[in-house]
């Protein structure tokens, strides 16, 4: 990761950071529509949402010649009918380089004030957009500076109106920093909140979730499981932001995936943030994502070690995972940075059933096969 | 009246470590709705146990906090101290002396926990309203936050706005 940044540092990195002003830019405002429940998503002062920018960043980030090979596109590690994610317990680029973590879901990734499994110090779409576009550890896009890219999109005729919509008041606008700025727009735009648990929960529809469910609703709420505590609010995830709210300190959690004998309790390169903040008590501390459509998007935890929903409550029931042999043998209930919420809790057959009911009734369909988050090319 | 949250999801790392589980194995509570019985017991004269028909018959209020979108919420139900007082709490002018070393102990279906000194409710010594409610915007609360749950409209952590609340415990320190 940390050549990543050496990688975005060679960029015209002040290009990208441009003071926090408000920059007006023309073309129809973004309605939101946002349903009951939703507060509206925090949006960068420099960047704010437009109809055209969100269709502009639409046809680029299902355009896989916004690869080194036009062999993959943003969506290639984010399909929409898996709640944009890819289904594989690690992503794999361009070139066939796999990624050590898992595709996170990008559904509400508006409210994240975080956005990856581990860095806190990434918190703009616009500027992790950077990251498997240029990146080279691993190769994601493999895109390179000054490449074919740019000179692609101004020369075909469905980007020049695509541009000079999103961007009218720029002479030349296509540019790498645009590129972004539209991306982050269409990422922003994907907001799954019509699942049939807000039917029940927000709507009053008590026949939208069943029996099962809403038994499950409390045992997920309850405080000997505390799920809720690092899956909580409308999002059922950890920190999250919106207009008028700032974020407040971001929380990591040591959930006891692993504890291996050693310095490092956790397999690199996969250690947390303490790959940026370098201090013991970090390792092996990730971001607890959303759970909306959790149901859709195993394999589970930021490496894809768990395969199904059953594993996931397997793991937190026990109060971490115990791996008998290998090289990743330990039991991970006994990590020394292993969160206090993870204590562990007896389910019955029937409570995981109900569990596994809950979560299932957080899959938004519409937002699956909404065609304003769908391909534009096909 | 803003800072209530419904879902309590950004509660602070102190309020974590509050709530962190013990070391063992918790056992899992019933996956079943709380019973719509409230029981209030502990140092008190009259002990109740109070149905919805009860509560629609005490003395009701109205408050509105304000979800994590910003709308506001209609909670409805019974000032906390009309239901302390129903059960011979020491509120009013008998809140002095050794009373005041009295708190009141909130216990949820599932376990949970917390607590407010006696004086919090009484309304000589606060200004707000704790409510014992049991609808929100006009409909029985349900699911995981009903039948009966407290909202403290002035609190600006969620946390001791208790949910499936199922005993309120008067504790006296000093008799």
């Amino acid at each position: 990761m940390r050549c990543i940044f050496r990688v975005l540092l060679t960029l015209p990195l002040a290009a990208w950071l441009a003071p926090l002003c408000r920059h007006v830019q023309a073309g129809e405002a973004y309605a939101w529509n946002l349903p009951k429940g939703f507060p509206k998503p925090n949006v960068p002062l420099d960047n704010p949402m437009t109809a055209a920018k969100v269709e502009l960043g639409r046809y680029l980030f299902y355009d896989a010649r916004m690869s080194v090979n036009g062999k993959a596109s943003c969506a290639t590690c984010h399909q929409q009918e898996l709640a944009f994610t890819d289904g594989r317990a690690v992503g794999i680029g361009a070139t066939g380089e796999p990624h050590s973590r898992g595709a996170m879901s990008l559904v509400n990734v508006a409210y994240s004030a975080v956005l990856t499994w581990s860095n806190p110090r990434m918190k703009l779409l616009e500027e992790q957009a950077l990251v498997p576009m240029f990146g080279e550890h691993p190769v994601e896009l493999g895109l390179r500076e000054g490449d074919g890219f740019v000179p692609m999109l101004r020369s075909d005729p469905r980007y020049r109106e695509l541009f000079a919509k999103a961007f009218p008041a720029e002479g030349d606008p296509f540019s790498i920093k645009n590129v972004t700025r539209a991306l982050a727009c269409f990422e922003r735009s994907i907001i799954s909140a019509r699942s049939p648990y807000d039917r029940y929960h927000y709507g009053g529809d008590d026949g939208a979730i069943p029996e099962s469910a809403k038994r499950g609703e409390i045992l997920f709420f309850s405080q000997p499981l505390s799920c809720f505590r690092c899956h909580g609010g409308f999002n059922f995830s950890d920190t999250t932001v919106w207009e008028g709210r700032a974020g407040r300190e971001v929380e990591f959690h040591n959930t006891g995936l692993y504890n291996l004998s050693g310095p490092l309790s956790y397999p690199a390169p996969n250690v947390g943030i303490y790959e940026f903040t370098e201090s013991p008590r970090d390792i092996g501390k990730f971001k607890a994502p959303t759970l909306r459509n959790i149901a859709i998007t195993r394999p589970y935890m930021h490496d894809g070690s768990i395969a199904t929903l059953e594993g996931v409550l397997d793991h937190y029931a026990a109060g971490g995972r115990t791996i008998a042999s290998g090289a990743n043998a330990g039991a991970g209930h006994d990590n020394p940075n292993k969160d206090s919420l993870i204590g562990g809790f007896q389910l019955s057959a029937q409570d995981r059933a109900d569990l596994i009911a809950f979560l299932e009734s957080l899959t938004d369909d519409a937002a699956l096969r909404d065609p304003r988050f769908a391909n534009p090319w096909q | 009246m803003s800072g209530h949250r419904v879902f309590w999801g950004g509660a602070s790392r102190g309020l974590l470590a509050l709530f962190a589980l013990s070391a063992g194995v918790a056992p899992a509570q019933s996956p079943q709705s709380p019973p719509a019985v409230l029981a209030v017991a502990g140092d008190v004269s009259s002990p109740l146990q109070l149905k919805a028909d009860d509560l629609a018959k005490m003395p009701r209020e109205t408050v509105s906090v304000r979800e994590e979108d910003g709308t506001a919420v209609q909670y409805e139900g019974v000032p906390l101290r009309e239901v302390l007082a129903r059960a011979g709490a020491p509120l009013g002018k008998e809140l002095r002396g050794k009373a005041l070393a009295t708190y009141v102990l909130a216990k949820a279906h599932d376990g949970y926990q917390v607590v407010f000194a006696l004086a919090e409710v009484d309304a000589s010594f606060a200004n707000e309203t704790i409510l014992v409610a049991d609808k929100r915007d006009g409909k029985p609360l349900f699911g995981y936050q009903g039948p009966f749950r407290l909202v403290c409209p002035n609190d600006k952590a969620g946390a001791r706005s208790v949910r499936m609340l199922e005993t309120l415990e008067l504790v006296r320190l000093r008799k």
